[in-house]
């Protein structure tokens, strides 16, 4: 039961999160770590009594839209997190977050939330892996830009080394725009009937609306930017060079077309490898760094055992 | 968040839902009586009662919704109050507790 209660409560957020959040209703999630599905203090004591064997090296896992940390569970109770923890010695923490507010928004939250683990962890950390499920790899590159232009840098920044993207849709989602399209069409009809409609399409949340085309900025979404590759010099938000960028997507079917446009049916191919599987040749990453699991659809990723493997080897 | 502030929150959305819900549909209706009433009140020998029967209908319209808003907002209050009596005084301590 408090597992699916929280699980409404994400899909809540994820929906109508921002309006929540800004009439500071009490169903508004606030992010935070989670432990054993109850939230985790940012504190000393808290994170000691939660991690006595508190390694040096953490990961920390970020989920999607409309979901909670339970997305990373696999069939057999483990997830990402645990299984990183028994074959390589990290320390798993999870968050959990208002998915419905702006992705700037949760990227600040998200950079504030480092700041004070660094700050409160146990043992003097060595290194942060960050594992983004679908809009969670947008939030952490929303945190790690904030950190790389705030002056002094953030301290957790030069601890990120390597950052893991699984289903993320770099380069926005398609879903998003045709929504963005068919409301704009209903709210152009002179109809009291297509007018209401418009209105309910209008009501998705901001976080939904900044994943159209990946908005990682509230200016880019005011100024509507064309999508661009982001290893084009003009992007706003670009991978960040200091770190390590490794690239999961799904697809679901096994023609290179189909897979191209439909991917793991909600983020295309070409927005979760940022292009690579269409120009390899040009592709800033390392070609190991980016993986296509066949057959694995977008929800299906969060909780994969070949999506486990590759986030096991790149964090050997 | 505790479990009773997500109530008085679930509790404050299903209002603000039936409040901009009984709005857009009474807007919708109105808008849609009103495509009617213009054809009638556009010929000259029924235009001055059609005028009369179309603002009685959106007065009547109006009250009706302003009813449904008001009775809403009486059952928010009241289970606003129903929450805040069984709260247990100490409650609100603890909750703050980290």
């Amino acid at each position: 039961m408090g597992k699916k209660l929280e699980l409404a409560v994400a899909v809540l957020n994820g929906a109508v999160g921002d309006h929540l959040a800004r009439t500071g209703n009490g169903l508004a999630t606030a992010m935070t770590l989670v432990a054993n599905g109850r939230p985790l203090a940012c504190t000393r004591a808290a994170l000691a009594a939660a991690h006595p064997e508190a390694s040096a090296r953490i990961v920390i896992l970020v989920h999607g839209l409309m979901c909670t940390e339970d997305i990373w569970t696999l069939p057999d109770g483990s997830d990402y997190g645990s299984l990183l923890a028994r074959d390589h010695g990290f320390t798993p923490l999870y968050v959990r977050y208002n998915s419905g507010l702006p992705i700037a928004e949760n990227g600040k939250a998200f950079a504030a939330l480092l700041d004070a683990l660094v700050a409160a962890y146990p043992v003097t950390i060595e290194e942060i892996v960050t594992i983004g499920y679908s809009m969670g790899g947008l939030v952490v590159r929303s945190a790690c830009h904030l950190a790389s232009v705030a002056a002094p840098k953030s301290a957790w920044l030069a601890l990120v080394r390597r950052a893991m993207y699984v289903g993320t849709p770099h380069l926005g989602a398609p879903m998003e725009r045709v929504g963005r399209v068919v409301a704009k069409l209903l709210r152009a009809v002179d109809d009291p009937y297509t007018q209401l409609a418009a209105e309910l399409a209008d009501l998705r949340s901001d976080g939904v609306k900044d994943l159209g085309d990946a908005d990682l900025r509230h200016e880019d979404r005011a100024r509507r930017l064309p999508r661009m590759s982001l290893r084009d010099p003009r992007h706003p938000v670009p991978l960040l060079a200091s770190i390590k960028h490794f690239l999961v997507a799904g697809s679901l079917s096994t023609d290179a077309r189909l897979a191209s446009v439909f991917g793991d049916s909600i983020v295309p191919l070409r927005s979760a490898t940022d292009g690579s599987c269409i120009d390899a040749a040009t592709f800033a990453l390392p070609p190991d760094h980016v993986r296509i699991v066949s057959g694995a659809s977008h929800v299906a990723l969060a909780h994969d055992a070949r999506v486990y493997e590759h986030l096991k080897e790149w964090c050997a | 968040m505790s479990t009773r502030e997500r109530l008085r929150g679930l509790r404050r959305l299903v209002e603000e839902a039936v409040e901009h819900g009984s709005k857009a549909v009474e807007d919708v209706h109105k808008a849609t009586a009103a495509r009617t009433f213009t054809v009638l009140e556009a010929i000259p020998p029924i235009a001055k009662p059609a005028k009369v029967v179309h603002t009685v209908h959106d007065l009547w319209l109006s009250g009706i919704y302003g009813a449904i808003r008001v009775g809403n907002k009486v059952v928010g209050k009241t289970l606003e109050v129903a929450l805040d009596v069984s709260e247990d005084p100490g409650e609100r301590e603890r909750e703050r507790e980290p």
